[in-house]
C-alpha cells in the first residue's frame, strides 16, 4: 500500500553494528527538517549478531504508529538484507554496504516485480580511505540515505556535530565520510520524492519513548524512591532515571530481584517517600505475593509493567498486550485495585502521576501497563502536558495529633481510612499482614474480620464512581466500531487519519485507559450504536474483551488479535477493514 | 521522626511506653517473652520514642509479636522481612529500624534477602530468632536443624546438613555480627543495644530456646555453654578472622556478644552519590519537581 503522508526508512543490520545509533541520528535529523517522525525497533535479545531494524515511518503530520513496509531499506549486514528485502513496498530502494550480494531466485522476482532499485555503498572502503577509520561506515551510509531522501544536508550535520561533541577529533572524520555518502554516485535511483507536503519546523518537538514519559512522569509525581531489577522492556526506566539523578536528587536503586523491590517499594511507601517500582509480566509474576500485601495493609503500592510476549522468557525483545490478566488477578485474596494501561506519550507521563495519586488516596496497589512498543519506541510531541497537581491524602500534622491508634484502618463506608505517617503522630498503629482491627493488631474474630474485608473491597465502589469512562474516536456513525487498550489506539487513529484514501467505510474506536475496574456505560452506547463491534488487542485470547463481555453480558462475535510479538500495522487493520468479515478470526 | 506531642512536651521514655494491651500467644517459656522484653529495655534504655520506632516482623512466631511492642510496626511477608525493612530505613533515616525474623523464613525462603541485605549495608537491626525449627507450622526442620533430627515431616531425620548463622554472615563483608541467648535478658538488652546504635546493618542470632518443637537444646542447654566473647583475652571486636574462630563452636562452647563490628561503616543511603549534599529526608521530599531542563536533551 501507499500512503500519501507517510514515508519509510528501515535501517538494519545484526546486533551491536550501530543500528540504534543511525536509527536515532535519522529520527533527529529529520524532525530538525520539519517531519513528524515514529521510530520502532525490531531487535534480538542477544548483544552481538542476528538481526536488528530500527524503523522510521515519517509523515507531515502526527504519526505514532508503523507500517510493515518502507519505501528505503538501509542495510549493514548480509543477513539482515536477506531478512527484511520483502519488506519494501512497490518502487521501493534499497541501500547497502554488503560486500558481494548474491540474490535467490526468489528474492530477484520481488526485485523485479516490485521493481526495486538496488544500490551497493562501499561505505566501509571508503570509511577507511576518507575518515581513517572503518567504523565511520554508517556515517557514510548516513550520507547515501540523506541522498536518496533528497533532503539538506546540514540539519544531518548539525546532528553529527552534536553527537559526537565531546569527541571534537573525530569529527571532521565523521563530516567528510557525510559528505562522501551525500555524493556517492548511486547509479539510476531516482532520488525519493517523500510524497510529503509542506511541512511547519517542528525543531523544538521532543522525540521520546514511552518509557522516557513515565520517568518524567516519576519526577513530576514527586516520586523520590525508585528500585527496579533490569528486564527488558522496561530497564530503560531504570537506565533514564540513574542517569538524572543529580538533577533529580532520587534514590535510584537496582535491587537484587523483584520480591525484594517490591517489598522495598512497601516499605519505604510505609515510611512516606513516594515511591514507583517497574518490571514487565515474569517479574510481576514474582511480586504479586507483594501486590496483596500492599492490599490488606492498605500501603500505596506503584508498579508498571512494561509487556513483552510469555509464557515465561517469550520473546523477549518484541511486544504484547497479554499481561491485563495477571494485572487484574494478581496475588491472592480478594481486594480493590486499579490497573492501568498506557498507549502513548502523554499518557505514559499522565497516568504515572494520577497512579501515584490514587494509590496514596485508596491506598491500594496501582499498576500501569505499557508495552514493549510503547516503552522504546520513539514518539514525536510537540511538547509535555501540564503535570498533575500531587494528592497525597495524608492527614495534617494538626489533624495527627487528634487521631487515634483504632483511626488507621477504621471500618469506613468509602473504605478509605485516614492515613498518616510514622512518625507523624504519637497514636502509633500496625501495618499487618494478618487480618487485623482498626489499628492493626492481629485479630481472627469472624465479624471483625468480615467487617474489614468488605471495607477494602468497598474501594472498588468508591474508586468505580470517580474513574473516567473510555474515550471514543472516530466517526459517530460507523461502520465497523473497535474496541481495545494500549498501543492498538495508536494504529487505529493513524489509520482513522488515512482511511479515506482507501475506502469510503467509516470506523470508530473506544479506548480503555482507566483498564480495571471497568467503567461499562460509554461501552454499551457504543456498542448499541455498532454495526460491526469488533474487538483488538494484541494477544491470543482478548482479555479485555473477556473483561468486558463478563461485566456486560455483550459478547464479541468478531475479534482482530495478534500474538507474534510485532505491533499492530497500519496495514493490518487497513485489510482487515477491506477485507470484510471472512477475515475476522 | 519523633512526633509533635515528643517535641512539644519531651519526657524519658518507660517500659510501659513499649507496652501493647494485646495479649501474647506464645507457649509457656517460649524464648520470645524474653527477646520482647529486652527490645523494649534496649529501646528505653536508649531513650527512643515509640513514634521513632518502627519494627518490621517476618512471619512465624516471632511475628505473633508484632502488635504485642509499642511503636509503630509492619508485620509482612514470610521471608520478605529484610527487604521491607531497609525500605523503611532508605524512606527516613531518623527512624529507628528493627526487623525480626526466624530460622526459617530468614535462613529458607529469604536467604538471598539477607546476603543483600548485609552486604548492602542498609541501616537496620536484623534480630533473628534461631529456634532451629518452624514452630507455627508445627516443628518442621529449618535450615539450622541439624542432620538427622527427626522432626514433623521428617520423621527419619531431616537430611540437610545446617547452616552456621554467624559464620555465613561473617562472610558477607557484614559490619556488625552478634549473638545472644534468649535466656539471658540483660545479654539480649546489652547486645540490642548495641546493635541499634551502630551505623548499618546489624546482624544479632538470637539462640532461643523453643519448648514446645525443640526438646534438643532446651533453655538449660544453651545456659551451661554461652560465655561472653569478652571473656576471651586480647578479644579484638574488628577482627573478622578472630570473630570467624570465636564463633564457630555451636554445640560446646557457644561464644555470645559482639563478635564483630566495623567501626568504619558507612551504611547504604550514605553510599548515594547524588544524595550526598541533600540533608532532607526522602519523606520530606515529594514535591513536584520540574521536567524542563530534563526535556532538552529530547530535543
Amino acid at each position: 500500500m501507499n500512503y500519501q503522508h507517510r514515508f519509510v526508512i528501515k535501517v538494519t543490520g545484526e546486533s551491536g553494528m550501530g543500528v540504534n545509533s543511525v536509527g536515532e541520528i535519522l529520527a533527529k535529523s529529520l524532525k530538525n527538517s520539519g517531519m513528524y517522525v515514529f521510530a520502532y525497533r525490531e531487535y534480538p535479545s542477544l548483544i552481538k549478531g542476528g538481526y536488528a531494524s530500527y524503523q522510521l515511518d515519517i509523515s507531515d503530520k502526527k504519526i505514532n504508529s508503523s507500517s510493515s513496509e518502507c519505501d528505503i531499506l538501509l542495510s549493514f549486514s548480509r543477513l539482515s538484507l536477506h531478512k527484511y528485502l520483502k519488506s519494501l513496498r512497490k518502487g521501493g530502494t534499497v541501500i547497502h554496504s554488503v560486500i558481494k550480494v548474491i540474490f535467490t531466485q526468489e528474492e530477484n522476482e520481488i526485485i523485479a516485480n516490485r521493481e526495486l532499485t538496488v544500490v551497493y555503498v562501499p561505505a566501509r572502503e571508503m570509511a577507511i580511505t576518507i575518515g581513517g577509520n572503518k567504523i565511520m561506515a554508517n556515517t557514510v551510509m548516513l550520507g547515501a540515505v540523506w541522498q536518496a531522501m533528497n533532503l539538506d544536508l546540514s540539519k544531518l550535520k548539525q546532528m553529527i556535530e552534536s553527537q559526537f561533541a565531546n569527541k571534537p577529533n573525530v569529527i571532521p572524520g565523521n563530516i567528510k565520510c557525510l559528505e562522501a555518502g551525500f555524493i556517492q554516485n548511486l547509479g539510476d535511483i531516482s532520488k525519493s520524492n517523500l510524497g510529503l507536503g509542506k511541512t511547519d519546523n517542528f525543531t523544538d518537538d521532543l522525540l521520546l519513548t514511552g518509557n522516557h514519559a513515565i520517568s518524567l512522569g516519576a519526577v513530576s509525581a514527586g516520586v523520590r524512591a525508585f528500585y527496579a531489577y533490569p528486564m527488558t522492556p522496561s530497564s530503560s526506566i531504570l537506565s533514564y532515571l540513574s542517569t538524572i539523578t543529580h538533577e533529580t536528587g532520587m534514590l535510584v536503586k537496582q535491587i537484587e530481584d523483584e520480591i525484594s523491590v517490591a517489598n522495598m517499594a512497601i516499605g519505604s511507601m510505609f515510611a512516606g517517600a513516594r515511591t514507583m517500582i517497574a518490571t514487565a509480566g515474569g517479574g510481576f509474576d514474582l511480586m504479586t505475593e507483594t501486590v496483596s500485601l500492599s492490599a490488606i495493609t492498605e500501603t500505596p503500592f506503584m508498579c508498571v509493567i512494561a509487556q513483552r510476549p510469555g509464557p515465561a522468557t517469550g520473546l523477549p525483545t518484541w511486544t504484547s498486550s497479554s499481561d491485563l490478566n495477571i494485572a487484574v488477578y494478581a496475588g491472592h485474596g480478594e481486594y480493590t485495585r486499579l490497573v492501568l494501561a498506557a498507549s502513548d506519550i502523554e499518557s505514559c507521563y499522565l497516568l504515572t502521576q494520577v497512579g501515584l495519586n490514587f494509590a496514596e488516596k485508596y491506598q491500594i496497589p496501582v499498576l500501569l501497563l505499557t508495552e514493549k512498543q510503547i516503552a522504546e519506541s520513539f514518539f514525536q510531541v510537540d511538547k509535555m502536558p501540564e503535570a498533575i497537581e500531587i494528592q497525597r491524602h495524608i492527614i495534617s500534622d494538626q489533624e495527627a495529633q487528634n487521631v487515634k491508634s483504632e483511626d488507621r484502618f477504621a471500618v469506613t463506608e468509602s473504605g478509605i481510612s485516614p492515613r498518616w505517617l510514622p512518625g507523624q503522630s504519637e497514636s502509633v498503629y500496625k501495618a499487618n499482614s494478618d487480618e487485623h482491627t482498626g489499628d492493626g493488631s492481629l485479630t481472627e474474630e469472624a465479624d471483625l474480620a468480615w467487617a474489614m474485608y468488605n471495607k477494602r473491597l468497598r474501594k472498588e465502589d468508591t474508586l468505580l464512581q470517580e474513574l473516567p469512562e473510555p474515550i471514543v474516536y472516530g466517526d459517530s456513525n460507523p461502520d465497523i466500531s473497535f474496541v481495545g487498550w494500549g498501543s492498538v489506539k495508536n494504529t487505529i487513529l493513524d489509520v482513522i487519519d488515512c482511511l479515506s484514501e482507501f475506502t469510503d467505510k467509516k470506523i470508530a474506536y473506544i479506548h480503555y485507559e482507566y483498564v480495571y475496574p471497568i467503567k461499562t456505560k460509554a461501552f454499551k452506547d457504543f456498542a448499541k450504536n455498532s454495526k460491526r463491534l469488533v474487538l483488538i488487542e494484541n494477544n491470543a485470547t482478548g482479555q479485555l474483551g473477556q473483561i468486558i463481555t463478563a461485566k456486560t453480558e455483550i459478547p464479541f462475535w468478531e475479534k482482530l488479535l495478534k500474538c507474534d510479538g510485532r505491533p499492530f500495522f497500519i496495514e493490518d487493520i487497513i485489510e482487515f477493514i477491506l477485507g470484510g468479515e471472512e477475515n475476522a478470526m | 521522626m519523633p512526633c509533635n506531642t515528643c517535641v512539644t512536651k519531651p519526657k524519658p521514655t518507660e517500659m510501659k511506653d513499649f507496652s501493647s494491651k494485646n495479649i501474647f500467644t506464645w507457649c509457656t517459656n517460649c524464648g520470645n517473652y524474653g527477646i520482647n522484653a529486652a527490645v523494649k529495655r534496649a529501646l528505653v534504655s536508649l531513650d527512643i520514642k515509640p513514634c521513632e520506632t518502627i519494627t518490621c516482623f517476618d512471619i512465624g512466631c516471632n511475628g505473633n509479636g508484632s502488635d504485642k511492642i509499642g511503636g509503630y510496626s509492619f508485620h509482612g511477608l514470610h521471608g520478605r522481612v529484610i527487604p521491607l525493612a531497609c525500605g523503611v530505613t532508605l524512606a527516613n533515616t531518623e527512624n529507628k529500624v528493627i526487623a525480626f525474623g526466624g530460622d526459617g523464613g530468614t535462613l529458607g525462603e529469604g536467604i538471598g534477602h539477607l546476603v543483600h541485605g548485609v552486604r548492602g549495608n542498609y541501616n537496620i537491626t536484623f534480630i533473628l530468632h534461631n529456634n532451629l525449627n518452624y514452630g507455627l507450622t508445627k516443628g518442621q526442620a529449618s535450615p539450622t536443624t541439624k542432620k538427622d533430627m527427626k522432626m514433623n515431616s521428617s520423621p527419619d531425620g531431616q537430611t540437610s546438613e545446617n547452616l552456621h548463622p554467624v559464620r555465613f554472615v561473617l562472610s558477607l563483608e557484614s559490619t556488625f555480627v552478634a549473638r545472644t541467648f534468649s535466656g539471658d535478658v540483660k545479654h539480649m538488652e546489652y547486645v540490642f543495644k548495641q546493635a541499634i546504635n551502630h551505623p548499618g546493618f546489624s546482624f544479632v542470632e538470637v539462640l532461643q530456646s523453643c519448648p514446645t518443637y525443640n526438646k534438643q537444646t532446651p533453655h538449660e542447654w544453651y545456659q551451661e555453654r554461652v560465655y561472653d566473647v569478652s571473656t576471651i583475652e586480647g578479644y579484638d571486636t574488628n577482627n573478622r578472622v578472630q570473630a570467624l574462630e570465636a564463633g564457630e563452636d555451636i554445640l560446646e562452647k557457644i561464644a555470645i556478644g559482639v563478635l564483630y563490628q566495623d567501626k568504619k561503616s558507612i551504611p547504604q543511603i550514605q553510599r548515594q552519590f547524588n544524595r550526598t549534599e541533600i540533608k532532607t529526608q526522602l519523606v520530606e521530599e515529594t514535591n513536584q519537581y520540574p521536567i524542563e531542563n530534563l526535556l532538552k536533551k529530547f530535543m
